[in-house]
């Protein structure tokens, strides 16, 4: 459905009198990806790996500086504003904080349905109806329309958020981390809500997250993204159960378990090096626990291998173990 | 009472008033934390986590909140009845408190250095030199690379990680007998969380201080606590051991969420969800207050007529009376 080709994303410092330009913040570098139909495929880093500016560029929310993305086979890198503006409504996003990306002043109604009144010539009933049956899908109640934002709790906000995402009947949706900003009770509810709609739907996701449990229950594969890279990508059950790259691994060893199976426990030093000025040849050497001596001064270049079918490495650490 | 216990809390109730509603916040809880030992109180947003650790602080404004009854028992004084100026002689030094977002609870305007030596100059009666010392070690001691470097820092030219280690520092500073952690780790990254609760561990056992740890997160408790206390709607449902409260979880709540708690596996499971959300703390149900979500209630606390209240179902295991009568029908 979606194929990104070595996409790149620089976004530029500018200093100085005449906003000359002194170096790039390197969000994004080369990464290719395929999402096929029906998928839910999830993305995993720390804050600053690249994650949503990766989601928000392959939609071209914000403009790729390099690469191609295609969309149902067509190269959609090129097209011009208004016609990108008729794929728009196949494209639909859910946001992390459901207080932050709802208008304040608006009612649930409005909020719902200004995406019709946009996209679809549609008379005045058959947009009560589209937006009636909508609001019902998510859980919530057709009275619940004529109420303003603040009226709602954080997971009912997300629940409205997602509802204006489906009313478009959208095809590919990028859920940038809908669930960080809930509880736990409210997190099950509503990731189960996305299956559901996933399946009422058919929609293909991208789900966008920092928490490997949260990943784990719901993709069917996932990329592990570190400082603009992809260090691994695999199907869920292969990933979890035979990580590859070394910061796959620390991850999922330290991710806090009730019931731990594996007391051993990596942990990274240091912290996310900056995107400005990134490590030379593999991104993670620097955090690197045990880094082989090429790795070491960075004379290895960044490339994906498969390693087995589906499951792709970092050739860095692929060489190393 | 035991004679360990550094902290005992009995019967605490923090109540606010808002108009001419009263928000429970805090409806009753009682808690003994033992020396050298790390307890968790563990719930939702809203369940008074947050409330419990400021009321031991005493850092709640008195005329909005009343710490209406109750004790807080700690060297052998009711904190609840001491003046504020003795009270300020216990805060920061000998019970000292770390939280969640540690570039809010840092000042920009000042560096590391007036920071961290500031507790030490009152509560220790040090030079401004020695305590500048003082605080140089405290860094090393967090982890902080090149800390006479670091010590004249501001907090906006720190990482997430760096300035939460710095917080512990000024936490640490005046050796606390207890240090209160209100979700010290949720705003961190989860390699940097890693390196933090790695951190603390390693203090505990080198300073022997007790902690609290208040988290929403069952994963961290398991990794972090002794003892584990759950908490709704300002109410206590369950007080155990770590291993025991998660092997052996007697209230339907407590239950539920280590049912929902996201677990890394092989295979993919279920989703398993607790209906409803937590409801309004003006106006709770009556009896059991988790009876509108419990899955499966009783006839006695549907109609909500079972009052709240722990009952020791084994040595050192408490639970709410309601879902320990339901339990053995």
């Amino acid at each position: 459905m979606i194929r990104v080709e070595n996409i790149k994303k620089y976004f530029p410092i500018k200093d100085g009198f005449f906003n000359n330009k002194s170096g790039d913040v390197k969000a994004v570098e080369n990464v290719s990806f395929e999402i096929p139909e029906g998928e839910i495929l999830g993305l995993v880093g720390e804050s600053g790996s690249g994650k949503s500016t990766l989601g928000r560029a392959i939609i071209r929310l914000i403009e790729p500086t390099e690469g191609n993305i295609f969309y149902k086979n067509k190269n959609i890198t090129k097209l011009s504003d208004s016609e990108m503006r008729k794929l728009r409504k196949d494209f639909q996003i859910i946001f992390q904080d459901p207080y932050a990306s709802l208008d304040p002043r608006k009612k649930i109604y409005d909020i719902i349905s200004q995406g019709i009144k946009v996209h679809e010539k549609m008379d005045k009933n058959s947009i009560n109806q589209k937006v009636e049956e909508i609001i019902q899908d998510v859980g919530l109640q057709k009275e619940h329309l004529n109420r303003y934002p603040h009226e709602f709790s954080g997971g009912q906000r997300q629940r409205i958020g997602i509802a204006r995402a489906l009313v478009l009947n959208p095809k590919f949706i990028i859920a940038d981390e809908p669930v960080s900003a809930l509880d736990v009770t409210i997190q099950a509810q509503i990731l189960n809500l996305i299956l559901e709609l996933k399946k009422k739907y058919s929609l293909t996701i991208l789900f966008i997250s920092h928490d490997l449990s949260v990943i784990n229950q719901i993709a069917d594969r996932v990329m592990v993204m570190y400082l603009g890279h992809i260090v691994e990508v695999a199907n869920t059950s292969n990933l979890f159960s035979n990580p590859q790259h070394p910061y796959t691994k620390s991850l999922i060893e330290t991710a806090p378990q009730i019931f731990r199976k594996n007391k051993k426990k990596t942990l990274l030093k240091g912290d996310i090096p900056s995107p400005i000025n990134p490590p030379s040849g593999c991104v993670f050497r620097t955090r690197c626990p045990n880094p082989g001596i090429d790795c070491k001064g960075g004379n290895i270049e960044m490339g994906l291998i498969e390693v087995e079918p589906g499951h792709w490495v970092d050739q860095c650490c692929a060489n190393c173990n | 009472m035991n004679s360990e216990n550094l902290l005992s809390i009995k019967n605490l109730k923090t109540h606010f008033t808002v108009g001419e509603s009263v928000v429970k916040a805090v409806d009753g809880v009682s808690f003994n934390l033992e020396a050298g030992k790390t307890f968790a109180i563990v719930g939702e947003s809203g369940s008074g986590k947050s409330i419990t650790a400021l009321s031991i602080m005493g850092l709640l404004p008195n005329n909005l909140a009343q710490t209406e009854r109750g004790e807080i028992l700690f060297d052998n004084k009711n904190l609840i009845d001491l003046e504020e100026n003795e009270m300020r002689k216990i805060r920061g030094n000998r019970i000292s408190m770390i939280f969640q977002e540690p570039m809010t609870s840092l000042n920009p305007v000042y560096d590391l250095s007036f920071q961290i030596s500031e507790t030490i100059i009152l509560h220790q009666k040090k030079s401004k030199e020695q305590a500048r010392k003082i605080a140089i070690e405290m860094l090393d001691l967090v982890g902080i690379p090149e800390p006479q470097k670091r010590i004249d820092s501001y907090p906006h030219e720190l990482s997430g990680g760096m300035r939460q280690r710095a917080m512990i520092a000024m936490a640490l500073s005046c050796n606390p007998k207890i240090l209160i952690a209100d979700e010290p780790t949720t705003a961190l990254d989860v390699t940097i969380q890693a390196q933090i609760i790695d951190l603390m561990q390693e203090l505990q056992k080198k300073l022997g201080m007790s902690i609290i740890f208040i988290t929403h997160d069952l994963g961290v408790v398991s990794e972090i606590s002794d003892h584990v206390m759950v908490m709704y709607l300002g109410n206590v449902m369950e007080i155990a051991e770590t291993s025991e409260l998660f092997n052996n979880p007697l209230h339907s709540y407590t239950k539920s969420l280590i049912d929902i708690a996201p677990q890394i596996s092989d295979e993919k499971r279920e989703i398993k969800v607790l209906r409803g959300e937590i409801p309004s703390p003006t106006n709770p149900p009556s009896g059991c207050v988790f009876r509108t979500r419990c899955p499966n209630p009783g006839i006695g606390c549907k109609g909500g007529d079972i009052e709240m209240g722990l009952i020791e179902a084994k040595p050192g295991h408490w639970v709410d009376r309601c879902c320990y009568e339901c339990n053995q029908t």
